[in-house]
């Protein structure tokens, strides 16, 4: 009761900063908001089902999927004066996947298998069954949304270098949240082998917006990736105006063997949350890139 | 909910620092079953070798196992399953009486524990407690359905310990009418990782409970047959068993290896793209394709094979000209899926029907609120 209560004193209290940032909520039923010219929806869906998955595997050519695909689970977030969007999903993603095409991960276990007696006739399957993917979200323009072609769609927005960093105090400072939400994509346990897992994150507050697309795995005994990107919006006076977003790659990547030689613990339970161990897990690849919209 | 147990703090067992660290050393051992056994906590009855052939019926063993317990036992035990019904756990000191007295009755059960029809199969609960109300409430109450479980019982859900040790109460109480086999998640190693280890320290404040059920889990049959025409299993086939009697004679009382037969039972999966065997990418793990089964199901004469181990939206997946059936039974699995589960329900001629059911409730399942709560992350 007492959790209820606070809960809707927390929602009313959001409710009213969100009135003061002059945004209002997504209509009953949709999850979001509107915000300085900007449409934030997430949307939430269960795993899709043994034929979707067969389509997605003709699509992909791939027998292999994550065992927990959220296939119409997504995040959006549209501008509406532009038409830009940019959006996360699972599709997309495994897409990516399929093309990096990463060699396979050999588990520890592995190395006694070598000796183990094979059966005569034996395949042995080698896709990247951690299902890494380099990607870092959707982009499209849609100029007139009514009749917008699915070849057209990519045609004029490209991602440049810049030298523009995202501005971390304004992020740091507790400003109110006026949405907030997490959006898992893929998910995988890697037959009990570890964890490869695919979120991305949204908070809108009243001067910006900030994303965080991770793909985290972890096998057990072996390595950890980490590959985080960050998306950062910050919302000019002039809501017509076309925004800047800047994003950020950043890949980590180590062994449990570098892990135990540094002298920390190469127990996988204590690698069960990213956030606190990212610091350990040494940095890549990084890059800062702005979004260019056609002239 | 969760770390607000009653017992904690309540007994010598609790939380003393240095206690803790000396339990984590003393089961290190667990990481490599050949290392002699050090500090373990209950005194084992001597698993006697399987031979490879006929055992008793397990009638006869179970009905000696049943006089054992007397009277006032029995209303304890009881009491301790209508507790357990009510998602609240036991004292320490019930859940090692009652450990000792499930070894007694699954230390007689084979390999290959006979079972006969009618019986209801589960597939994977993943400490899915209110999930599993549901299954009951679906299929009925143990013992008035007979029940085959084919492991998974723990990790991953909230209520681990409540769902495992009801599940043990039931069986140590009606030996005849429930059957709970091992799955791979019923191994020291697996649930230091991914839950059940955590959920114990954190309900008893010490390790014990979790000592207590991983021993019994040393003891938990491999595969079921029911009345010899339904092989069941959790994981799948091994490369190195083509005959029912080759998984009566392994020794199962130990942790699950890395490699072997008892691994690759508990840890296989059936795979589409492969005809014959094939090996996981991972370097370890076996996929086995149509053409093994049919081989299998012909030279033991069985019908089909009944698996779980995989999630499956449906609650269900015959593959290979219905030759095997996958049987998920965690509704919503790790509260976000989405999935249904299903049971099969085997009448007295094994004629089948599955049953899918849902999720329970979202308000009856005391779980935190699904909205997460907004984070200022970086």
């Amino acid at each position: 009761m007492e959790e209820t209560r606070e809960a809707e004193q927390a929602g009313e209290k959001v409710d009213e900063n969100l009135k003061v940032a002059g945004g209002e909520l997504l209509p009953v039923g949709r999850s979001g908001l509107r915000l300085r010219g900007w449409v934030v929806e997430s949307r939430h869906c269960p795993i899709i089902n043994s034929l979707a998955r067969e389509q997605w595997e003709e699509k992909l050519v791939t027998s292999h999927l994550p065992e927990m695909v959220f296939g119409d689970s997504s995040l959006t977030l549209s501008h509406e004066k532009t038409g830009v969007k940019i959006s996360f999903n699972a599709f997309d993603a495994l897409s990516e996947w399929k093309q990096e095409g990463l060699p396979p991960v050999e588990v520890p276990a592995a190395a006694k298998w070598k000796f183990r007696s094979k059966p005569s006739q034996q395949v042995i399957l080698d896709y990247d069954y951690t299902f890494t993917t380099p990607y870092c979200g959707s982009e499209s323009v849609d100029r007139d949304p009514e009749k917008v072609e699915g070849s057209d769609r990519n045609r004029s927005l490209s991602w440049e270098d810049s030298s523009e960093g995202i501005d971390l105090v304004a992020l740091a400072s507790k400003e109110p949240i006026l949405f907030y939400d997490e959006v898992v994509l893929y998910e995988d346990e890697l037959a009990d082998s570890g964890v490869s897992l695919l979120t991305v994150k949204v908070r809108v507050m009243p001067h910006c917006w900030f994303v965080l697309l991770r793909f985290w795995l972890r096998v057990d005994g072996v390595l950890m990736r980490l590959r985080d990107t960050r998306f950062y919006c910050s919302f000019g006076s002039d809501p017509n105006a076309i925004p800047i977003i800047l994003r950020e790659n950043c890949w980590r990547e180590v062994t449990f063997q570098d892990l135990s030689a540094q002298g920390f613990s190469s127990d996988s339970a204590s690698y069960s949350d990213p956030n606190l161990i990212m610091q350990r897990i040494p940095v890549i690849m990084k890059k800062i890139q702005k979004l260019r919209f056609p002239d | 909910m969760m770390g607000s147990s009653p017992w904690q703090g309540s007994n010598s067992l609790s939380s003393d620092s240095n206690k803790l660290k000396l339990d984590r050393a003393q089961f290190e051992w667990a990481r490599s079953p050949n290392r002699a056994r050090a500090g373990a906590q209950l005194e084992l009855p001597p698993m006697p070798r399987s031979s490879p052939v006929a055992r008793r019926s397990p009638r006869s063993s179970s009905k000696s196992a049943v006089r054992r317990v007397l009277p006032k036992e029995m209303s304890d035990l009881d009491r301790q399953i209508e507790q357990l019904k009510k998602c609240e756990p036991l004292k320490e000191s019930e859940v090692k009486a009652l450990c000792l007295k499930a070894m007694e009755i699954l230390v007689e059960e084979s390999n290959v524990q006979r079972v006969d029809a009618p019986v209801t199969i589960c597939g994977d609960i993943h400490g899915q407690f209110y999930d599993m109300k549901e299954l009951f409430k679906v299929g009925g109450d143990c013992p008035k359905t007979n029940y085959l479980f084919l492991g998974d019982f723990v990790d991953r859900g909230f209520y681990s310990v409540e769902t495992f040790l009801l599940l043990l109460a039931l069986k140590v109480r009606y030996p005849d009418r429930i059957t709970l086999i091992r799955g791979n998640h019923e191994s020291r190693q697996i649930t230091q990782v991914y839950g059940f280890y955590d959920e114990c320290l954190r309900k008893y404040g010490s390790v014990n409970v979790w000592r207590y059920c991983t021993d019994i889990f040393d003891y938990l049959s491999l595969s079921a047959l029911i009345e010899n025409r339904v092989f069941s299993v959790h994981g799948g086939l091994s490369p190195a068993i083509t005959t029912l009697d080759q998984i009566r004679t392994i020794d199962r009382k130990q942790e699950v290896p890395h490699d072997g037969v008892m691994c690759d039972l508990l840890w296989s999966d059936p795979e589409d793209i492969v005809d014959g065997w094939g090996l996981s990418p991972r370097g370890a793990g076996f996929l086995f394709g149509g053409n093994v089964v049919t081989s299998f199901n012909h030279s033991n004469n069985i019908d089909y094979i009944c698996r779980a181990h995989q999630l499956v939206m449906e609650g269900y997946k015959w593959m290979f000209n219905n030759q095997i059936v996958t049987v998920w039974s965690a509704p919503n699995y790790c509260y976000r899926c989405g999935n249904v589960a299903a049971i099969l329900e085997l009448d007295e001629n094994l004629n089948k029907q599955f049953r899918v059911f849902e999720a329970a409730p979202h308000e009856s399942r005391g779980v935190p609120s699904k909205k997460p709560a907004p984070d200022y992350f970086l």
